[in-house]
Formats: structure tokens, C-alpha cells, sequence
């Protein structure tokens, strides 16, 4: 598929873990609960949603309790599948948010590593119960009704190509450049020696990625043996180099984040724009070039190009992340959110104040949970089909994993964090097409190794992460020995 | 024996002494009081290790103190008795005393004879968990457990916080015996009046500094002292 | 013929606690004196399994040079001593580093996180998710089955060889007899408990204690009792009730290799100057410091012997069930830290104790709730651990 299509599934995957971890920021980074257990509300908005707007009847296959048809519900109203999509969502936000306060209601009282394990332990279970049970939604066979709201509609496009890539194709070279501004404005700061010296380690790394591949396609790769040859050679050499300038311009410099978002910048630039910039160049081909810039617009949707549904989905569930951006922001800049904040330090001190600290944690788990759900409902209508596996408990640690990449109780962190760390699973994937499928396995969990050493060495060398912790507009006033 | 000379310490970046002065000689009872928060048990701390140092000198029998480790602390012949959580509650009395001996194992039985003889109540309780005892009977094992070495300087941390009036004197009685028996005791108290009564001699300190210093009889007897540090 | 029922239950349960308990034992210690809640603890097992299987059978791992395998018992042996070294590994590379820069609990749970991650998928990488088993003998089981009729209880093991179920030996007891030997069991068994409780109170403490010299010494007597008071089997035909129990020698084998563990475990903490230390630590870690106690010595003497007391659990789980698979230790995650919970993180009996009710009530509560349920095994563990927590929110035995 075109590298754009790709790039909005990439981003569509990222906005709706981004989501998911919002919501556990919100009960670990701001409120300071441990909730080892936090894909469970994940699982229960993604199965609530697909049930309540599932039509009945629907597959043989099925076993489990008959959907409540609620995306059909609204068939007369203009727009109505979505409406009926909507309220299903917006159950299963409220099934996982009542679940977590049936969990929390035990468990809150208990220490940290108590409730830990213990909202462990309850996902486990859950997942079991999700597992085994084919009556209630098909057990281990899963849901492969899912609604996709308006999918019906697209794509959709005005009927002139011109026209469509106009309307299309404008936005998406805004939200480029953009971004591109935005990134501008991080790297500044860098002074042009270790600006020069990165762009150098950067390029020789990507470089060394090139030659690695292309010497490796058609080569069955066996992993006792390593031969040498031209090829690997120069491989090595650039990344010997790239090591090397990166190293002194990481030295030269105290702008870290400016360096590394310059590298990051680069790197895009290059995997994204790269082929299509050398064809336009040698060939004068544009095709790629414009589709790969215009990435909203879609050739393929219709006669004439325009707006299909996954780039369509991807907008709307980036809606979704921008509005509970938003929400948490202002929670968390909130009186309320001090509370919050004051019950992670030290409960004792909200609640010799008098705030009920218990009620508190219920509701920060509520709304938590309740992001995790809305997340959940629409990574079932991304995917197209939901299953038990899809919800183990390693999802949990890879959201504590970004969480912590990005800089907890910072919620551009957590989006930032949730994007590099999927960019990394990502992107090591694309190696995979070069080792026999034999080796599948073992790349994945090579790559949890990675991530496994990854956690420890972050929190080590850098626990506060990429942003650390975020301003807020109400301090709580800390500083050692309070003096007021 | 003990000489501090220009002390500036603290913890981590805080800097709590400025330019501490103090010494005690061979058998000495030195007493150090002040209002709260001046610097007390940070001085006496810092004799021991647990301190940030940051200048000046610490020396015991002429060597230089300041930052060597713990172990090598204790084995130069100094004890130290923490205020609070100064037992192991879940080991036994015997067990305490015999981690008092740790980094010298053989002469731990001797050493419990003597500190059974001075202490016969821990005698009594030697095979009863720390934990379940009285606090008045936690501070005797905390004190004993700091003698299994027969250290010549025991630093004592308000060693009657907490303790029922009638207790308190005991506990200085209790002292007294100690370093009537030849040990060096350098004391930080908050119960002036009785440290200053009993003791050597006395350092007051102010907001981390030196303010005031002599024989406890004088400093007690010296309306100024009394009325602005002591309590009147 | 009889069929298993809830004897045989129990029996297995109690199997599956002492496993369990050697977990736990572990990650008590790393709880109170490293004051880690250990969430690699699990795949520590898995570890210390599949280095014995890499001394075992070492063509079924890569980059292990072949050399033919030992025997099982060389192997385990081995392969638990080298996995005590991973423990110093852990606590040098990794758990050192953030306790000297004062990291809190949360920080060192998301660490044991990131272990766990890396240990399970360095077993994932190198041997694949497959099952995969010890070469070993196999080993018989025999069936013990008690049949109670109107002359008393009578008693036949029987196996199954070359096909047939062959009777071993049958004998009976009398009534008399069985209340001879259960009341003598337990005049022994309370006779040495008091004996060995002296005049001291509640508050002193035992090198072994007198409960548990009492609890060995009844047992010990009702076997030899039950041993020497055997007499001539009776008629099976009109039982009234019967049950059978299946045995072999892998239940002797890990109960007398658990107890064996648990007593020099007791040994060390209570007459060693090490275990002493290590008390010390857990107790008051700044206290044990200011009377000279090497912390960072200590931590390593912890972390060492929590990886030999996983590897062993892990080798006994491999060779009990005949079956290894990369996710054998996390299974055993949940029970392990639901026994050392309930237990009390600062008291390893506990702990102990803890891990055998678990056990009992995982395999008795999978026997008595209907077939389907049979998945939810590690499910009960944990239900009892949460019943526990909501009335006592500090464990059972709660902590200092």
C-alpha cells in the first residue's frame, strides 16, 4: 500500500493508544494509582460498544448475547448510524467507568503495590471470563460484527479531481507544515555545530538502515552466521560514524530535546518523502510526491480520488483525542486537579484538610477508565474485529511504557511518548519483512527485550521522561517545608 | 579526644551548621541544647557520618573523621543512639545487643555480661521481641546495644524523648553510671535543665551556629541563657 | 475400584502450594529487606527452569554447545546454582543502581516490570512458545485407595504396569487401631509441643518453633504408628465410602525438598550471623547500617538466594507437570504474591503458610466447582486474596 496509507494508519493506531493513555495518566501520573489493570476497561468499552451497537442476528458463528442493534436504531434519521454509534460509545465509556468503580471500591484503600497487583489480578480474571465464556460474547472466537460509523458514506469526494485535491489535498500540506513549524521552533535554540553534527549522525544512520536492507532482501538470513562483505561494511562504517557524530553532538550541546527532535524531523523526511523526492529528481515523477504530500487525499476512492473512510476515521478519532485533551487539561488545572495532584504526594494532607481523598481517587479512576473505554470503542471500529488476545495485559505495560517515555503527568507527553514508542514497535516491524517468517517470533520478542530494557534504563537515567512533568495554572505550592 | 573545628554540614543541599565549634576530652560528659531546629542532633550526627559535610574538620583521637564509613566509625570507638527507631522490633532483646557487637563477634559474650550487669531488666527479657517492650525499656536496649563495644564516645540523641517523667530521671541516672565508668558522652537533649544539671560541660547552640558554651552549672545559672534558650 | 476425590485434591493442592511456598519464600525476603515488590518474580521461575533444561537437554536451545545433556538431578542442581548467580546479576546491574538513588516503590515496581519483560522474552527468543519437557524417566503413579466398611478402613495401593492395574499390598486397620493411632499421633504431637514451649511467653522466639516440632513430631508418629499397626485387609465389597489418592515419588521428592529448603531457610535467618543481618535489614535498614551492617552485602546475599529459591520452584514445577512453557512462571506471578500478601511481607512463615492454603484451595477449589471452571484455577487464588484484603487491608499478618 502507498507509504501514506500507512502513515494514517500509524497515526490512527497512535491517536487511539494516545487516548488510552490519557486515561491512565490521568489515574497514575496525576492521582499516583497504580492500575496494573487498565486495558480491562480498554476490553470492556471495546466489547460494550460493538454489543450495544451490533444488529442481531448478524452471523452463525456468533454465540454469545444478542447485540442491541443500536447503530440500525436511528436508520431514519440523517446520520443516524453514527448517532446510534455514538450512544454506544458512550455506554461503554459508562460500563467501564462503572467497573472501575466496582474494582476500586475494594481496592483504593489499599497500598500502592497492593492494588497493583490486585487491578491486575482483576483484568487477568476478566480477560479469562472474556476468554472462556462463548456464551456471553463468543469467547476466544471474538466479535467479528463490529459497526463502523458512516463507513456507508465513503469515500467521498465532489466529483473533480482538481477539485478534490484541492479541498483534500490543501489541509493536508497545512497540517504538514505545521507541524513542520512547530518543530522548527524546538530546534532552534541548537547552535549550528551540533545542529551540523547531528544532521551528519542522522543521515549516516538512516544511510547504514539503506544498506542494510537492500544487501539483505533475497538473502536468507541465518543467525549463527554473519558473513562479511562490501556491502555490510560500509553499513557498519556509517553507523560507526553516525555513533560517533551523535555522541559529540549530544556533547556540544545542552538542547537535547532540540537535537533529538531535529534527528526525528530528519528521519521522517527522509522515510516519508525520501523515494518520492529521489523519483521526482531523477525521473521527474510526481505522482508519489503529491500523493505522499497531499495524504489526505486518496487516489484510489473513487473515480476521482478524495476522502476514504480510514482517513476519514483517522480525523474523527483524532476529534476524539483533541476534545479529551482538552477535558483532562482543564480537570487537571482545576482546583479539583490540585486535589488530585495533593492526594498523589501525600493523602494525609487533603485529607487532614477535610477533602473526602477516598472520593476523589473513585472519580479519577472513573474518568480514567471512562477514557480508556472510549479508546477501546474505537480501536473495535478501526480494526473491524475484536478478540480477547487483542487485550492482555502487556498492553497495559506498553501504555506505562509511553507513559513514561513521554513524561508522566504530562498529557503532551503521554501523546508524544505513545508516538515514539509505537514509532519504534513500528517501525523495527518493517525489518521483519527481511528475516524469513520462521523468525517472526523471535523479532517480536526481541523487540520486548528491547522494550523491557528500554523501561529500566529511562527510569533510570531520566524517570521525570522526554517533557517531565507539566506546568500547571494552580501550583500546590511545593518546595520542602511549606511556610503558609 | 573529639574535636570539631569549623563544621558546615547538612542534608543533601540544605545547609543546616555554619562554623561549629566543639570538643570533648577523654571521659567528658558535653551536653548540646538550643531551641528546636537548631542544629542539635545534626552536630552530633555529623560526628558520625550520617551528615552531608561540607567544611571544616572532625577528629577523633587525632585522625581525621569527616566522611570515612560507618563500620570504621564504630571500630575507632564511638556508639551512637538514634532518637527514634533505634531497635530492631521483630529480633530479640539478645539479638539486638548482639547486633550492637557486629563488627566484632567475639567479644560479644563478654560484652553481654556487661551490659546485662548494667541493664538487669534486659537480662530479665532476653529472649522476648523487641517490639512488645516499654519505651523507657526500648531506650535501655538501644543505649545497650551502643555498649556492646565499649565504645570511650556514646552519642546520645534526646535520649528522653518520650518517656514518662519518672523514667526520665532513671534514664539519667543511667547515664551518669556510664560515664562515671570511664565512657566520654557527648548529649543532645532537649530537657536542658537536667542535661546542664548533670553534665561536663555544655554548648548551646542558635540557628546552627555556636551561641553559648561552659559548665553546665554556669550556663544554667546564667539568666540570659535560661530566659532567651532555655525556657526561662 | 475407587475414583480420586477431595484426598487426592488435597494432596495435589498441597503439592502445588509447596511450589508455591518456595516462590513466595523468595519474595518475601526481596519485599521486606530490598523492599521490592518483585513482578519479575515469576519469570524468574521460568529461568531457572530452562537453565536446567539447557544442562538437560541442551539440543533444544540455541548457541548451547551440545554435549549430550545430563541427567535431571545434575542438571537441576546446576542449572539452580547458576541462576543464583543471575540474582547477583539483578541486584548489581539493576536494583543497586536505583536504591542509591533513592527511587520510590512505584518506580521499582515499573523496573521488576521491565525485567520481567526481558526475561520472559530472552526464554521466548531462545527456545520458542512451545511446550517442551525434562529428559527424564517417567515415573509411575500409584494409586492409594481407602475403602471404609463396617470393620474399619482398609487400604490398597495399586498401579497401573504394562497396562493392567495391579494390586501392591492391601491391609486393613480395626477401629481400635485407627483410634489408637490418631490418638497417640496427637498425644505425641501436643506432648513435644509443650515440651519444647518452655515457661516463656508468647513474645520469646525459637530457633525451629515449638509448633512446628510439634506438627513433624505428630505426623512422624502417626506414619510409624500407622506403619506398625497394620493388620489384614477386609472385605471391599460393601464400602461404604472409598476414595483413592494418587501418589509417586515426584510428591515425596518436592515435599521433602521444600522442607528441607524451608529449614535451612529458617536456619539461616535465625542462627547465622548473615541471616541475622538480613533481619536486621528488614526491620530497620538505616539502624542495621549505623551498627555496621554492609547493606549492599546483604541485598546480594538476598537477591542470590530468592534466584535459587525461584530456580528450584521452577525446576519442581517443570519435572511435577512434565511441561515448560515461556509463561510457567508468570502463571505462578498472581499465587506467589497472594501468599505473600496474606502472609505478611515481613514474615516468611507466613508466607509459607499462606501459600499452602492457596494451593489447597486452588487445586480442592477446581474438584469441587463444575468441569468449565477448571480454567479459573489461578483465578481462586486471587479471590481469596482479595477476600483477605477487603477485610484486612494490611494482610493477615500485616507489616511493621
Amino acid at each position: 500500500m502507498a507509504l501514506a496509507d500507512f502513515f494514517i494508519s500509524l497515526l490512527t493506531f497512535v491517536t487511539i493508544y494516545s487516548l488510552f493513555g490519557l486515561g491512565l495518566n490521568v489515574k497514575f501520573g496525576f492521582t499516583g494509582l497504580i492500575d496494573f489493570g487498565h486495558v480491562a476497561y480498554f476490553m470492556i468499552g471495546a466489547y460494550v460498544t460493538v454489543f450495544v451497537a451490533m444488529p442481531a442476528g448478524l452471523s452463525e458463528t456468533y454465540e454469545g448475547l444478542t447485540g442491541l442493534g443500536l447503530a440500525t436504531a436511528f436508520a431514519g434519521v440523517p446520520g443516524g448510524d453514527l448517532l446510534g454509534w455514538l450512544v454506544a460509545l458512550v455506554i461503554g465509556m459508562a460500563a467501564a467507568a462503572l467497573v472501575s468503580v466496582l474494582v476500586g471500591i475494594p481496592t483504593i484503600r489499599l497500598r500502592e503495590d497492593y492494588l497493583a497487583i490486585t487491578a491486575l489480578g482483576i483484568a487477568t480474571i476478566l480477560n479469562a471470563i472474556f476468554h472462556n465464556e462463548r456464551w456471553l460474547f463468543n469467547g476466544a472466537f471474538g466479535i467479528r460484527e463490529v459497526h463502523e460509523p458512516l463507513s456507508g458514506a465513503f469515500p467521498i469526494g465532489t466529483g473533480s479531481f482538481q477539485l478534490n485535491l484541492l479541498l483534500f489535498g490543501l489541509p493536508s500540506v497545512a497540517i504538514l507544515g505545521y507541524a513542520a513549524y512547530r518543530t522548527a521552533k524546538v530546534v532552534r535554540p541548537l547552535s549550528v555545530r551540533p545542529a551540523l553534527l547531528g544532521t551528519g549522525a542522522t543521515l549516516a544512520l538512516a544511510g547504514s538502515v539503506v544498506f542494510v536492507i537492500t544487501t539483505m532482501t533475497g538473502l536468507v538470513v541465518d543467525l549463527g552466521v554473519f558473513v562479511l562483505n562490501v556491502d555490510n561494511t560500509i553499513a557498519f562504517v556509517l553507523l560507526v560514524g553516525s555513533v560517533v557524530a551523535g555522541r559529540a553532538a549530544l556533547t556540544e550541546t545542552d538542547h537535547i530535546g532540540a537535537l533529538l527532535a531535529l534527528a526525528s524531523a530528519l528521519l521522517f523526511t527522509l522515510w516519508y518523502l525520501g523515494q518520492p523526492l529521489v523519483a521526482f529528481v531523477t525521473e521527474g515523477e510526481t505522482a508519489d510526491l503529491l500523493l505522499n504530500l497531499f495524504w489526505l487525499y486518496d487516489a484510489t476512492a473513487g473515480s476521482a480520488g478524495g476522502l476514504d473512510y480510514d482517513r476519514f476515521f483517522f480525523l474523527f478519532t483524532l476529534a476524539f483525542l483533541v476534545g479529551a485533551y482538552l477535558w483532562v487539561e482543564r480537570t487537571v488545572n482545576s482546583p479539583y486537579g490540585r486535589v488530585l495532584r495533593a492526594v498523589r504526594e501525600d493523602e494525609s494532607v487533603p485529607e487532614a484538610l477535610g477533602k473526602p481523598t477516598f472520593r476523589y481517587k473513585i472519580q479519577s479512576l472513573m474518568f480514567g477508565s471512562a477514557l480508556a473505554g472510549a479508546a477501546g470503542g474505537l480501536w473495535a471500529a478501526n480494526i473491524g474485529f475484536i478478540d480477547p488476545t487483542q487485550f492482555a495485559s502487556t498492553v497495559t505495560f506498553f501504555a506505562y511504557t509511553a507513559v513514561i517515555i513521554g513524561g508522566t503527568a504530562n498529557n503532551r507527553g503521554v501523546i508524544l511518548g505513545t508516538a515514539v514508542f509505537w514509532v519504534i514497535n513500528s517501525g523495527t516491524r518493517f525489518l521483519d519483512d527481511f528475516f524469513p517468517s520462521e523468525y517472526a517470533q523471535q523479532l517480536a520478542a526481541l523487540r520486548l527485550i528491547l522494550i523491557g530494557a528500554l523501561l529500566i534504563v529511562i527510569l533510570y537515567y531520566r524517570p521525570e521522561g522526554m517533557l517531565g512533568e507539566q506546568d500547571y495554572d494552580i501550583d500546590l505550592g511545593r518546595g520542602g517545608v511549606s511556610d503558609d | 579526644m573529639l574535636e570539631i573545628t569549623g563544621l558546615d554540614a547538612g542534608y543533601g543541599d540544605l545547609q543546616i551548621l555554619t562554623d561549629v565549634d566543639m570538643h570533648v576530652d577523654d571521659g567528658e560528659y558535653v551536653t548540646i541544647v538550643g531551641p528546636n531546629g537548631a542544629g542539635k542532633s545534626t552536630a552530633m550526627k555529623s560526628v558520625f557520618g550520617l551528615t552531608t559535610h561540607m567544611d571544616g574538620t572532625i577528629t577523633f583521637r587525632d585522625e581525621r573523621i569527616a566522611g570515612i564509613d560507618t563500620p570504621e566509625i564504630i571500630r575507632r570507638g564511638i556508639g551512637f543512639v538514634p532518637q527514634t527507631d533505634n531497635i530492631f522490633p521483630t529480633m530479640t532483646v539478645r539479638e539486638n545487643l548482639e547486633m550492637g557487637s557486629y563488627i566484632d563477634e567475639e567479644s560479644a559474650d563478654e560484652a553481654l555480661q556487661a551490659v546485662f550487669d548494667r541493664f538487669p531488666i534486659l537480662e530479665e527479657r532476653q529472649r522476648q521481641r523487641a517490639g512488645t517492650m516499654s519505651g523507657g525499656q526500648r531506650q535501655m536496649l538501644a543505649m545497650g546495644s551502643a555498649l556492646m563495644l565499649d565504645p570511650d564516645l556514646l552519642l546520645l540523641d534526646e535520649p528522653s524523648a518520650g518517656l514518662a517523667p519518672d523514667l526520665v530521671d532513671e534514664m539519667f541516672d543511667k547515664i551518669d553510671e556510664i560515664n562515671e565508668a570511664g565512657t566520654a558522652i557527648l548529649m543532645v537533649e532537649q530537657n536542658a535543665k537536667e542535661a546542664l544539671r548533670r553534665c561536663d560541660r555544655g554548648y548551646v547552640l542558635v540557628n546552627g551556629e555556636n551561641a553559648y558554651d561552659g559548665p553546665g552549672t554556669e550556663l544554667l545559672g546564667d539568666d540570659e541563657v535560661r530566659q532567651r534558650f532555655l525556657g526561662g | 475400584m475407587a475414583s480420586a476425590g477431595l484426598l487426592d485434591a488435597l494432596l495435589q493442592g498441597l503439592i502445588t502450594g509447596m511450589i508455591i511456598a518456595a516462590g513466595a519464600l523468595g519474595l518475601s525476603l526481596i519485599y521486606s529487606i530490598a523492599e521490592v515488590p518483585n513482578f519479575a518474580h515469576g519469570d524468574m521461575i521460568t529461568i531457572g527452569a530452562y537453565l536446567a533444561l539447557a544442562l538437560n537437554k541442551p539440543g533444544a536451545i540455541p548457541f548451547v554447545p551440545e554435549f549430550g545433556g545430563l541427567p535431571l538431578i545434575a542438571a537441576g542442581i546446576l542449572g539452580v546454582a547458576v541462576a543464583g548467580s543471575t540474582g547477583a546479576i539483578y541486584e548489581v546491574a539493576i536494583f543497586r543502581r536505583f536504591r542509591s538513588k533513592g527511587a520510590d516503590l512505584i518506580t521499582m515496581v515499573i523496573v521488576s516490570l521491565g525485567l520481567a519483560l526481558v526475561l520472559r522474552n530472552v526464554v521466548l527468543f531462545l527456545v520458542g512458545s512451545g511446550n517442551i519437557n525434562y529428559d527424564t524417566e517417567r515415573v509411575t503413579n500409584t494409586n492409594v485407595e481407602l475403602y471404609l466398611t463396617g470393620n474399619g478402613l482398609s487400604v490398597q495401593t495399586v498401579q497401573r504396569q504394562a497396562g493392567d492395574l495391579v494390586t501392591l499390598g492391601e491391609w486393613g486397620y480395626g477401629w481400635l487401631s485407627l483410634l489408637a493411632i490418631v490418638a497417640l499421633a496427637a498425644a505425641v504431637g501436643i506432648g513435644v509441643y509443650r515440651w519444647r514451649s518452655d515457661d516463656a511467653s508468647f513474645e520469646t522466639v525459637h530457633l525451629v518453633s515449638p509448633r512446628i516440632f510439634g506438627i513433624a513430631s505428630g505426623i512422624t508418629a502417626l506414619a510409624a504408628l500407622a506403619t506398625v499397626l497394620q493388620g489384614a485387609p477386609h472385605t471391599i465389597d460393601a464400602a461404604v465410602w472409598s476414595t483413592s489418592v494418587g501418589v509417586s515419588i515426584k510428591y515425596g521428592v518436592i515435599i521433602g525438598l521444600t522442607l528441607v529448603t524451608m529449614l535451612a531457610m529458617n536456619l539461616l535467618l535465625k542462627g547465622t550471623k548473615t541471616g541475622r543481618a538480613m533481619r536486621a535489614t528488614a526491620d530497620n535498614m538505616a539502624l542495621a547500617e549505623i551498627r555496621g551492617v554492609n547493606i549492599d552485602r546483604v541485598q546480594l546475599v538476598v537477591w542470590v538466594l530468592a534466584a535459587l529459591l525461584t530456580a528450584l520452584a521452577g525446576v519442581l514445577t517443570g519435572w511435577f507437570a512434565s511441561n515448560l512453557n515461556p509463561n510457567m512462571g508468570f502463571s505462578l506471578l498472581l499465587p506467589i504474591f497472594a501468599a505473600v500478601i496474606m502472609g505478611g511481607i515481613t514474615s516468611p512463615y507466613g508466607a509459607v503458610l499462606a501459600s499452602l492454603i492457596i494451593g489447597v484451595s486452588m487445586d480442592v477449589g477446581v474438584f469441587l466447582l463444575p468441569a468449565e471452571f477448571a480454567t479459573y484455577r489461578t483465578a481462586i487464588a486471587f479471590v481469596i486474596l482479595i477476600g483477605v484484603l477487603l477485610v484486612k487491608p494490611e494482610g493477615l499478618w500485616g507489616d511493621v
